[in-house]
Formats: C-alpha cells, structure tokens, sequence
C-alpha cells in the first residue's frame, strides 16, 4: 500500500440555506477544496462521494454523479457510498483506498446535505416486515430517546451530573465562536444549557446536535504528487470502516443480547482500534479527536473506550478544561456537530476538513497548540463505524 | 371497553398467555442466543449450528436503562393528541435478552436505573376507526 496525503480541504459553511441546492454546497465545497490543493478538476482521475438519502442524487444517493456533472462530465468513476452518519467517513476509505492502492493519485472525497426539518424518520417501506418500520410503530425511538437512554446508563454507572453534560456543551460553542464555518458561534453559558428544554431525559436540548445544510470536500493523493506541491503535507496515515458486533449491547433493533462486560458501540470501538494499528500509533500519540458529538453523551463514552482514558475519567477530564484545544486531550476544537448541526452524510470528511487545518496550524484562535496526529470518527445507523488518523 | 376493539400493532410480536402476557421470539437451540422478534436464522457468528426454536419471553425484568421523551417521535411512530411525554427503556431479561419497550410507571418521573419491571399489553393510540392499537411495553411497579 502507498502512503496517502491531503492535499486540499474545503467546506461549504453549515447552516439553513433555503435559497441553495445541495449541488450548489457541494460545488463551493469543491472548488474551495481544488483551489486548497492547488489542481483543477480535469486532474481529478476518480470521486467518492457520501450518498444521501434526503437531497440532491436524484432520489437514489447518486451524488457522486451530480457534482461530476456539475464539475464536468468526463467519464470519471464515480462511488457513491451509503452509511447513514458515517457514509462521509465510508466515502474517505473508498478514496483513500483507491489512492493506497495505486490505482489512481487524485481522488476527491466529499459528503454534502440539505436536511429536511424536524426529527430525523429511519424507517423506508412501510411493512412489519422491515425491521426499523416495526421498531417505530411498535415502541416510537427517535435519535435523542436512544442517546438519553445511553446516557441514564452512564449516570447510574459513573455518577455523571446534568451539570457535567451542560459543560460539555459550553466547550463545543467556546469553540465554534472560533470558527467561520459553525452554524451556531455565540458562547452558551451553563445555565444557557441547563435552562434549554428537555428533549429525551436527561438530554437537554443544546446537548444534542440540530439538523443543518452542509458540505466538506477533500482531495487525496499520493506522496509523488503531494511532495510536488507542498515540502509539509498532511498525511492520511489510516482510514477504516467497521460494523457492530453481534454481542454489542445496544439494541440496533427491538432486542440484542445482554453482553458480557461492557461492550457498547462496538463499531466504533473497532474502527478506531484498527485505525491506531494501521497508523502504527496508539491513543497517548493523538494530539486532538474529532468525534461525533450528536449529543455531548460521546464526549464522555468514547474515549475510554478508545484507551484515551480511564473509564469514568472522562467527566473530570471535562470539568479540569483537558478537552478544550489547549488541555491534555482536546475534542472537537472545530465546535463538533454540536456548534455545526448534523449535515448527516458530509460529517465524515468536515472531521477530516478540520484536522487537516489543525495539523497545518491554520486553525486560528481553536489551534490545538502542535498538533501532530489527529483521530476522527464517526458513527452511522445500521451499525456503522469509520476512523481515520491524520499525521504530520 | 371490551377486548374485541383492540388491536395488536404487529402480528407475532406479542401474546396474552394463560400465563399471562408474552414476548414472541426465538431461541437458538446449540448456542441458546436469544431473539426478539423471531428469527429465520441464529446470528451469533461463534455458533456452529443455527437451530431456531420458538420462544417467549416476560414477563419479568430489570431496567437497564431509560429515558423520558418530551417530544412526540417522528412517523411512522403514532400517539394519541395531545402529546404527552412517554418513557422508554432497555429491559434485562433473565434469558439474557435485551428489550426495547415503552416504560409505563404511576409517575415516569419516578423510574429507576435496576427496578424490577413487568411486561403488559396495553393502548398505544386510537387508530382512525377509533380502534385502540395496543403493543408490549413494562411497567415498572
């Protein structure tokens, strides 16, 4: 396998944009990437793109194919990749595949959306034989109702307080003020957050991600043509894309097994673990995460989880400011989904956006002080996981 | 109210017993993996003969976890107006399964992470013929 480079990122900002198609975010996302990388499209030799299944793709999450046309159909392979909340990070494997394979040196990756409003329906067809139609008719789960229950658990397990959650929140808008791309940049204080309302006990409501447009684009290449363009690329030191084990002790459905331990989000787990393998680092290396805070629950399951601390570590580590970009385990300088709102399927390649800026020290005021491997991750429906490490 | 204008939501997925109310399921006879709803086939990757059997489960259980919802869930979830909050659970049941349900309680607020709870059946909504849809859910007593 050849080493792979970032060349260029790029990110159309995240909001509610009534007057913009999906292809319009998708093509500023681009462009913005291209012109990062220094090449022009024609150069661009294959596309990975996240699917989504709520805009643009013509119904059927044919992304990849609309900003080819967009861009300038030139016969170029196009993948579209489906995931749920982790097709960006499926779309970033396939390209960093395809470029560590040799089969291509330019790849563009990119993952954009146009959410509809309110609570996010996961069911299609409407049969009893379908399982999520019958989760939903049956008991009624939205997303929240699942990180709410994740979260009493934890509560129970570790004495986790309301207070604890809220600050996790305060972290992730202190630093979104500090970024031009974040939907939502004024700071929120700790009664700002206990004060919003219960969404899914005890889940409040700035403690769990909005929906919102959006759209990050990367493009990818092999270290001959990186060294032609830059002396300090970014490297993609690993890219990998998991799914749950059978013994994982989150329902995915109506039922799973009582596990044995304390075996949750096992796709993530996996992921991650595979990403610290094929990087040849281990989670004391990382300098930053990016992590998917649909809700602040993750900021305090995962990295134990993932060996960055101890179990029932993580609510002090927030409470001593070692989350924020200047402490000993920095999450989400960017402002995370929590600042920015879930764009679902573009999630995966804005973490890649923002550890690419991080590492090259571009990242202004939220620059995680030398920051040398940064770890992202996301987590999909269906049991889906993704991790990648970036190195400098 | 009698017992003819309820309806079950989904068939197969839950019984009044003479025992009492029952989760349909399955249970795989060489490896003893549980399943709710059935199964077709055992997907427990270490088992080395899948042998489906039918089964039930309930009534008894302990909550492993919850949540109360305070607002209404997206379609094609249904819920009578006006919206009031619900709570759900993930139920530990004795056979080693884990259960999605509703949670009902005197008071919601009150429920417990590790409180013994009991499976029922009763209204979800009243459908438009002004039949009422019943599915599982545990009360914790």
């Amino acid at each position: 396998m050849r080493d792979v480079a970032v060349l260029g990122v790029g990110m159309h900002p995240w909001g509610k944009f009534e007057d913009k198609s999906i292809t319009d975010l998708s093509r500023e996302a681009v462009e913005a990437a291209l012109r990062d990388a220094g090449i022009a499209w024609p150069e661009i030799e294959a596309v990975s793109a996240a699917s989504s299944r709520f805009s643009g793709g013509k119904g059927w999450g044919l992304n990849g194919n609309d900003i080819v046309e967009e861009m300038g159909s030139n016969g170029v392979p196009v993948y579209n990749l489906s995931a749920g909340c982790a097709a960006g990070g499926n779309a970033l494997n396939i390209g960093y595949t395809l470029v560590a394979s040799g089969l291509y040196d330019r790849v563009l990756v990119f993952g954009a959306e146009k959410m509809p409003k309110g609570m996010i329906q996961t069911s299609g067809v409407e049969e009893e034989t379908d399982p999520e139609y019958l989760r939903q008719i049956s008991v009624g789960m939205p997303g929240p109702a699942f990180w709410g229950m994740l979260c009493t658990q934890r509560m129970d397990e570790y004495g986790t307080t309301e207070e604890q959650l809220a600050r996790i929140a305060v972290k992730a808008h202190e630093n979104a003020v500090h970024n031009e791309n974040a939907r939502f940049r004024q700071k929120f204080t700790l009664e700002d957050v206990l004060n919003s309302k219960m969404v899914s006990y005890p889940l409040r409501l700035y403690e769990i991600c909005p929906i919102s447009d959006g759209a990050a684009a990367v493009v990818l290449c092999s270290a001959e043509v990186a060294r032609k363009h830059t002396t300090r690329p970014v490297w993609l030191a690993s890219s990998t894309v998991a799914t749950y084990r059978y013994d994982d002790g989150i329902p995915r459905g109506l039922a799973s097994v009582v596990p044995k331990g304390r075996t949750l989000h096992s796709e993530a787990k996996l992921a991650v673990s595979k990403a610290f393998d094929d990087a040849g680092v281990g989670p004391k290396d990382v300098s930053l995460v990016e992590l998917q805070d649909n809700t602040v629950y993750y900021e305090l399951a995962f990295p134990e989880e993932w060996g960055l601390c101890e179990p029932g570590e993580a609510e002090s580590l927030v409470e001593k400011g070692e989350t924020t970009p200047v402490g000993s385990m920095p999450i989400n300088p960017s402002g995370g989904f929590l600042s920015f709102g879930e764009a679902t399927t573009a999630m995966g390649v804005f973490q890649i956006c923002e550890l690419a800026w991080q590492l090259r020290g571009e990242a202004g005021e939220r620059q995680v002080p030398n920051a040398k491997v940064g770890l992202a991750q996301t987590l999909g429906l269906g049991g889906n996981g993704t991790a990648a490490i970036l190195k400098r | 109210m009698t017992t003819s204008n309820q309806i079950p939501v989904a068939e197969g997925l839950f019984a009044e017993t003479a025992d009492g109310p029952r989760l349909l399921g399955s249970k795989c006879a060489t490896c003893e993996t549980p399943y709710f709803p059935k199964a077709a086939i055992c997907h427990n990757p270490n088992c080395s003969d899948s042998k489906l059997e039918d089964a039930e489960f309930g009534p008894n259980g302990t909550l492993w976890s919850y949540t109360v919802q305070y607002y209404p869930p997206p379609p094609p979830a249904k819920y009578d107006e006006p919206f009031e909050p619900y709570a759900l659970g993930l139920i530990d049941l004795p056979e080693g399964l884990r259960v999605l349900s509703k949670v009902t309680a005197d008071d919601i607020e009150a429920i417990e992470v590790g409180g013994n709870v009991q499976l029922v059946i009763e209204k979800l909504h009243t459908n438009a013929d002004g039949n009422e849809v019943v599915t599982f859910k545990f009360r914790q007593s």
